[in-house]
Parts: structure tokens; sequence; C-alpha cells
């Protein structure tokens, strides 16, 4: 059978949840397996009735011990529930919190893992996927020796599930938590500035560099067409670690992997460790006063110029007539 | 016969290579338009143990032979050229002096402070009057109670105001010529030493060259270097060191011009194919690293000869003749690769071409070092006939 | 208090990773001590200078060409090195286990290992160590202090950071914003080809997953560039962008 792990925040089921099911659905299809998904919760049973709109077998761990998340306690209850329902492939997303606790299930179940995938299918028996390797310069297909197999998907590697005709039910499901899965103690959670699309969700993606120059600048260029357009907020390392930004909302190696439908690039130079990080986004546009700058190398679209005069020009231009 | 870097001499490339790409390559192109003296980055490479190479360890030095210092040399002159003068100067002529002549009170006195790169050396020998004629200086150092009181001007002082200490050469016995003339240390903050305004010069604009301008500068006794009448003996011994160092830089600047045009050609398209399709560009990108490895093995064999205990001034100028033309050739040539980008600011294979020019003047200049390199011609010829000696040995 | 610290010896971000048969090609490719690995190296010199580690070992698994690596951290500081010679790549999982032999041998407390591998791609390590080891671990710390044996670290979670507490034994995955590693000086270099390093075959389990075949990541890009002073560029791509590419309203 095959596990879905899905995650939430803050009362909702997140995109990657929808793009495991349909995934896990053409999977199950293909080979005839049985399809589940499993929601670990402190509170609540809402997100289990809305995810059973889209699949017949829903489990749901409701545990106060789950909150706050942490790796050790998500390990027990993912590991608990593949192994009790007998999962032979457990698909979760690889969000950071799911390439944290992937290793740890694959190991505790002695099965393999194959991480950060951007597709998988069933070759016969086997579970082959492809998936970046250095610095996503490369893709490699890589094959599962041994079972079950946890599979960790990237955000954008499969298309969102539609709703199902059928309604399914929701299984509770209890987990023997040990002392030893509580033994970090979280506080001081900081989240950053919520209102816009997570990164990893949006369609269009602005992106800015060092080439903006200042914080300041930072917020009214790159931020300031972000909020036109409705589209999530990057940063390059360079920006990240002169702390005009925060770490959050860094794109590459370090960072987060995006694949937003429009990627624009601001003052970017397009270091390999970013370029990782945006190189399967559909259209990619760099605005950079470098013509010589990697960043054109990927473009769809560029423009060589100061991005102080650019954007603005760009803004004005979005007003215009269609 | 092992043409091969030892392990261990790698391993201080691999970092010195990578601290000088990420260190030292991206402000080189500022420092080219603002000059300045660079001391951030010096103290940078002070801490690694860039700025005392040769320098032992006992005296606060890295206490690395001659071969490891071209070698690390061409690493950061690759990166930027004006950081590999400062640092061939202030390691190679006051520390190299130091080092082989000062008393044991003078080595802990100034030493540790230079090798650190806590100070920066400067080496003063040439005048306005006196420059490929060494033996014709005018500076005086007049003989007073305690110690000694200079006049004169130098000239082509690299880190002139900037650096701490000052190996000056000055005449002791004006009338006895070559075996007249003295070296000397003098602080930065002593009276009656004063520098003149930056030159402006076609390249390598972040060494700082200024005039030194000495002013009835007393010197006490224990600020005298090695033997009265010794000092031009002594500092044309050093100089051999230091033309290995400056055909090191000739061949790490030509490196990094030829890098250079060697992916630019791969990329840049032309008639629906790279540029480095046509002959036109293939052929000179072969000469250019024919030329550049002939000069690095040159110049560290001269190295590896020096840390065999050998006197290698004909060695020595070969290595810094050809390395010098090499980079003079290769930096031209890949500017001509770039066309027109060469010749713009935008690119930085024009600073190249600018930085490596100086290559061929300082340190001696080519037509000196034809002339040293045929006296010595003689001089071996002598040496092999004479009996009891072998050739080449 | 040991402490052991991963290092990993990987491709250069600037190197050329070429593709021939579906078979990688790394020749002609400079290999360096991986970048995410140095910020472990780095906190482990500063918990021993702060009194609060005696001892720090390297510990590297891969090629015989890892001894670079190894040999890089001993240049920074660590005091001894062991490599588990293995060639080729093996999934994490089966080099966590090798690894985990290692760090219990040496009685560690505390495992440093880089967040994310630049040849592999991956996160997995750190995570999986610990899972072999029995240990919590904290992933992605960009603050790290210890006390003892009580440590206190801020980790990046998908939505911010969190502040984590516990005590050892631990298992930390380091990044950028942890510390600025140090340059190991040349008489240092020169002094870690003396530090003992022991070198011993990685007796591993077959591997769990393997690599099949590789193919070059390149999309077809359009690498249009547009134009004219800002404004006219500016109004070409909003058109190129609707009607072209369709990817605005």
């Amino acid at each position: 059978m095959i596990l879905i792990v899905v995650e939430h925040d803050q009362g909702a089921l997140r995109k990657s949840a929808f793009e495991l099911v349909g995934l896990g659905r053409s999977l199950a299809i293909a080979s005839g397996a049985r399809l589940a998904a499993l929601v670990l919760s402190a509170a609540g049973d809402d997100l289990a009735s809305e995810l059973a709109r889209y699949l017949d077998e829903v489990h749901l761990v409701r545990d106060a011990r789950l909150d706050p998340p942490r790796a050790e306690t998500v390990t027990r209850a993912v590991a608990h529930a593949a192994q009790t329902l007998g999962a032979d492939v457990v698909l979760l997303p690889a969000s950071r919190a799911g390439l944290a606790y992937g290793p740890r299930v694959a190991l505790r179940l002695c099965g393999s893992l194959l991480e950060d995938v951007t597709s998988v299918t069933f070759e016969g028996d086997t579970v082959v996927a492809t998936r970046p390797a250095y610095l996503a310069r490369v893709s490699a297909t890589v094959v599962a020796k041994a079972k079950p197999v946890v599979v960790s998907v990237k955000p954008g590697a499969a298309p969102i599930a539609a709703l199902a005709d059928t309604s399914g039910r929701v299984h509770p499901l209890a987990v023997p938590f040990a002392a030893e899965d509580l033994r970090l103690e979280p506080s001081a959670r900081q989240a950053v500035v919520k209102g816009r699309v997570a990164l990893e969700e949006a369609d269009v993606v602005v992106c800015g560099g060092r080439g903006l120059g200042s914080a300041e600048a930072f917020e009214r260029q790159v931020v300031g067409l972000a909020d036109r357009l409705g589209a999530g907020v990057g940063a390059t390392r360079a920006v990240v670690d002169a702390g005009w930004r925060p770490y959050v909302e860094q794109i590459g190696q370090t960072g987060k992997t995006v694949t937003p439908k429009l990627f624009l690039a601001l003052g970017v130079s397009g270091a390999v460790q970013h370029l990782s990080g945006m190189n399967r986004s559909g259209v990619i546009v760099a605005v950079n006063k470098d013509a010589d700058a990697p960043i054109f190398r990927v473009t769809d679209y560029g423009i060589v110029g100061d991005v102080h005069e650019v954007v603005p020009a760009l803004a004005a231009a979005l007003e215009g007539p269609d | 016969m092992d043409f091969a870097l030892p392990e261990e001499l790698r391993a201080l490339q691999r970092t010195v290579r990578s601290f000088a790409q990420r260190e030292i390559a991206p402000i080189a192109a500022e420092l080219d338009r603002e000059p300045r003296f660079p001391w951030p980055s010096l103290r940078a490479m002070g801490a690694l143990g860039l700025l005392g190479l040769t320098t032992p360890e006992a005296d606060g030095g890295a206490g690395l032979g001659s071969l490891a210092a071209a070698v690390l040399l061409e690493e950061i002159a690759a990166a930027d050229a004006s950081h590999a003068t400062i640092m061939s100067v202030t390691s190679g002529l006051p520390q190299a002096l130091l080092v082989r002549h000062a008393t044991p009170a003078q080595r802990a006195r100034w030493l540790p402070r230079l090798a650190s790169g806590e100070w920066i050396g400067a080496f003063c020998l040439s005048e306005p009057h006196a420059g490929s004629d060494a033996a014709a200086i005018r500076t005086r150092a007049r003989r007073v109670a305690d110690g000694f009181e200079l006049s004169g001007t130098k000239a082509w002082v690299t880190g002139g105001g900037e650096a701490h200490l000052y190996l000056v050469l000055a005449a002791t016995d004006a009338g006895a010529g070559a075996r007249g003339i003295s070296a000397f240390v003098v602080e930065r903050d002593q009276a009656g030493i004063s520098f003149g305004a930056p030159e402006a010069k076609l390249g390598q604009h972040a060494a700082i060259t200024t005039e030194v301008r000495l002013d009835a500068c007393f010197v006490p006794l224990e600020q005298r270097l090695g033997t009265e009448g010794q000092g031009l003996v002594m500092a044309l011994q050093a100089l051999d060191g230091a033309r290995i160092g400056i055909a090191a830089q000739s061949v790490g600047i030509g490196r990094a011009a030829f890098d250079a045009a060697l992916a630019y050609a791969d990329e840049r398209q032309a008639f629906g194919v790279s540029v480095r399709e046509f002959q036109g560009v293939g052929f000179p990108l072969a000469d250019m690293a024919t030329r550049l490895e002939a000069a690095r093995l040159l110049t560290l064999r001269a190295a590896w000869l020096m840390d065999r205990g050998r006197r290698v001034t004909k060695e020595a100028s070969m290595a810094k003749l050809f390395a010098s033309e090499a980079a003079a050739f290769v930096t031209d040539a890949a500017l001509q690769v770039f066309g027109g980008y060469g010749y713009s600011r935008e690119y930085p294979v024009e600073r190249y071409f600018r930085d490596a020019r100086v290559t061929r003047i300082y340190e001696g200049t080519s037509e000196i070092q034809r002339v040293v390199i045929g006296r010595q011609l003689y001089r071996d010829r002598d040496r092999a006939e004479a009996p009891g000696r072998e050739a080449g040995a | 208090m040991t402490i052991v610290t991963i290092v990993k010896q990987v491709p250069e971000a600037e190197a050329r990773v070429r593709v021939q048969g579906g078979a990688l090609d790394l020749a002609g490719a400079t290999f360096v001590l991986d970048g995410m690995d140095e910020y472990g190296v780095e906190q482990a010199l500063r918990l021993r200078e702060a009194g609060e580690a005696s001892e720090i070992v390297a510990v590297g698994y891969g090629p015989r060409e890892t001894e670079q690596a190894l040999r890089t951290a001993l240049a920074m500081g660590a005091d001894r090195a062991v490599l588990l010679e293995a060639s080729g790549l093996d999934d994490p999982l089966t080099v966590a286990l090798a690894l985990a032999e290692v760090v219990r041998e040496a009685g560690a407390d505390l495992v440093l290992v880089g967040g994310k591998q630049a040849d592999w791609d991956s996160a997995a390590l750190g995570p999986a160590l610990a899972e072999a080891l029995g240990w919590p671990h904290v992933d992605w710390a960009t603050a790290f202090t210890l006390s003892g044996q009580a440590f206190e670290s801020v980790h990046e979670i998908d939505d911010g950071s969190e502040t984590l507490r516990g005590s050892l034994p631990l298992v930390v995955t380091t990044q950028q914003g942890l510390n600025e590693p140090r340059y190991p000086t040349l008489p240092n270099i020169m002094k870690a080809n003396r530090k003992p390093l022991d070198v011993r075959p990685a007796a591993t389990e077959e591997s769990r997953s393997a690599a099949r075949s590789y193919a070059v990541v390149e999309r077809e890009r359009r690498r249009v560039v547009l134009e004219g002073d800002a404004s006219s560029a500016a109004s070409e791509l909003v058109r190129r962008l609707r009607d072209e590419a369709k990817v605005l309203g």
C-alpha cells in the first residue's frame, strides 16, 4: 500500500498535500496498490475530514505531543503508521520538516530513502525516481533497493489533485510515543510575517540579489513588485547573509527550491548555488546591470539595466493597457 | 626528476587559491578604480601567514621555502597584482634581509611584526636619478654621535606612507661606490622621514607608490643592518629572491588573463560557432598557454635551486626576464581575444594588461636582466674551466 | 568531551559536471571540503576554544581523495582524523550506519555535519546518523551554544526559526549563518600532515538505493535580451510575458 503523509499549517492543508494525493493516486492506479493518507495533528479533525473528500482512507493521529512538531515525534508516528498499515511506499513532502524526519523513518523501517525527488514511478515492483544532484546541475535516476520505500517529493513535482467522487473514512490511530521522542524542548518559534503567499506555493516569485544595494531598496523594489503581482518573495544567499532578509526567504542550495510559473530575478548574479534552487522554474526573467552575469545564461527574458530604473518602469508597464 | 609539486605544497596552494579568489579577486576591480592601500585584505593575508612566507617560524613567519613562496605568490597575483606586489616586497626584501643579517635584538624587534602583517615593510633603494645604476645613489648617511643622520630622496617606494618599516640604502662612504653603501631600518614614526603623494601609475593602483624623503633623519646605531659598507651587496643578494617573486607574479597575472580569454573564446559566438573554433583565436591561446607554462617552469626551477642553497643570480634573472615578457604577451593577446570588450573597463583584461606592464621594469628592467644573464654566462664558463670545479653541479 | 565533525570531499561549485552515456563525468573538476561541513568544523573549534570540548575528530567517508578534505579539517584545528574508504556514492542511510560505528568508538557526545551535501544534494546524512545512533538531532542550525551537557540552538524551519534546548548527545546539521569558517594558516597546513589520519575500509552493507543514470538538467531557455531604455524594455517584457510566454494575465 501507498501511504501519504500530509502537512498542514494554521489549520489548512498545504499545497504539497494535494500534490501528494495526485501523485499517490497515479501510483496506486499504476500498481493496483491501496492508497491511504496520514494526518498528524494536535487538535481538530477538520483536516482529516477535508482530506477524506480526496481519497477513501485517511488515518488521523491526534495527539497533543505533536505540537509543536518535532522530527522525532513525527518519525515515531509515521513509522508506526507505516508498520501498522503495512505500507510499501511512504510519500511525504520534501519540506524542511520532511527532509528531517524522512531519513529517520526510512532507517527505522529498515527501508530505503528516495530523497527530494522530482518524479517517481513503479518499474514492476521497483520504485524508481529522479532527483537533482551536484547542485541541481544534473538529474539522477535512482532506484530503491530495500522496502519499504520512503520518498520525499519536491514541491511542484506533481499536479494538484482534484476532488474525488466518494467521500472516504477517517480512522483514528494511536501512536505509542516514548519519552525519548520528547528529548528536545522547542521554544521561541519565530514565524516570518504571513499574509504573503508561501514561497514554495507561489505561481510567481520575485527574487532579489545583492544588486539591490540595501535592505530598503530590496523592500521597495522586490517586495513592492511582489505585492503588486501577488508573488512570493525570495532572496539570494548574499542578501540573507547581509541581514536584509530572513533565512526563510533564501532560494538555493541551503535555502528553498522553487518552481513557479514565473521567476523574476532582480539584481541576482546567478551563482551555481542559487541556480540550483530556481532553475526548474517555468519562465525566468532577469534584470541585472552586468551583461556578463551568469544569470543571463538561464533566462528567457533579460534586461541589462539598473534595477532601480527597470523595476519602476515594469510596475508602470503592468499598470498599462493589456 | 619530478615535476609534480609535493602534496603538502598543493595543500597550501589550494587554500591560498581559495582565499585569493574569494577574498581578493572580488575587490580587485574596485581597488583599481578607487586606489587605496588594501589594509583589510592585507590583515587577512597576514593572519594566514602570507606576509612572512620565508621568515622562520621562530621569528613569527610561515617558515616556507622559495618554491612555496613562488607557488603562493602566483595565486595572489592571479587574483590581484597589487596585493602580490605588496606581499612580494614586504616578505621578499625587508624581511629577507633581516632574516639574513639582523642581530638577535633586531630580529625580535621587527620580524614578528612584519611576518604577521601587523607591519608592512618597504624597500628604499631607487632614487629619482639612480634606478638601474644602484651604486650611484645620493642618499647620505652621516655618522653622528650614537648613530647616523640620513638625507636624500628615495623613489618608487611601494607602500610609501602606509608601511611602518623602511629598509633604506644610503652611502656611508661616498667615495667607495658600491662598497660604501650601508643598510638602515627607519620606522615611519621617526622624525625626519616624510612621504610624497602617491604616484599616478598605469596599473597596480592599490600598490601605492610614493617618494620617501629623508631630511637629517636620525637613525640610532642599533638600526643599522649588517656590516657598514655591505648594504648594496646584501640588497643585490636579496634581489635574486625578489626577482623570482616578480617572475611568479608575472605568471599569476598572465594566468588570470589567459583563463579569462579561454572562457570568453568558448562562450562568445560569431558566425554561429564559438570563436575558439577560429584559428585566429585558437593559435594565440596555444601560444599563451605555452609561454605561461615555460615561464612557470623557469620560475619554479629557480626557486627550487634557491631552496637547495644555490646562488641563482642567472636563473632568477632568466625567470624574471622570460616571465615578465610572457605576461606582457599573454595579457596583450588576451585583450585581443576579447576584441572591443577587451578594451573596455567592464572586463578585467585591460587591467591585467596594465598591471603586467611594470613587471618588465621593476626589480631590474628586462634590459638589466639581460646584462646580468650575459655577465653570468662568462662567469659560469670561467668557473667551469677553473680546475677542480664541476660544470653545472 | 569529544566532538566528531563529518567532512566530505565534493566538486567545487563552479566545476563543470558532464554526463556521458548516462554516467557522470567529473574529470577535471577540483574537489574541495564541502562548504556546509566547514561550518561544522569551525563550530567544533569554537566550542573547544570556549572550553566545552577537549578533542575534535574529523571523520570522512568516501574515496581516498577525501583525505584532502580531512587534512583541511586538521589544518583548521581538528586533532585527528578517520577516513572510511569507500568507492562510489553510497546512499546516506548506508553511510550513516557506517559513520555511527566510528562515532561510538570515538566516544563522542556531539556530531556536527553539513546540512546538505553538495554532491548528492542530500540533507539526509545528519538525521540518518542521529537515527543510527539513537540520538536526537537539530537540523539547519544557525546558532549553537553548549554549557556542559546542556545545549541551546536556533535552527531554520519551514516558516521561520525555532529555538531548541536539550542535553547531549546530539547530532547538529550546520549551514551558513552559524559562523564564519577560518582559513587554515600556512604553518598549520604543514603541521596537519603530521597529525594522525587513520584510513580503513568502510565495512558497509549493500546500498539501499542507488543512482542508475544521470542526465544534464538544462531547460531550453529563450535567452532573449530586451533592448532599449528601461521603460521600453519593461513594456516589451510585459507584452512578451502576456502574449508569448502567457504567464501573466
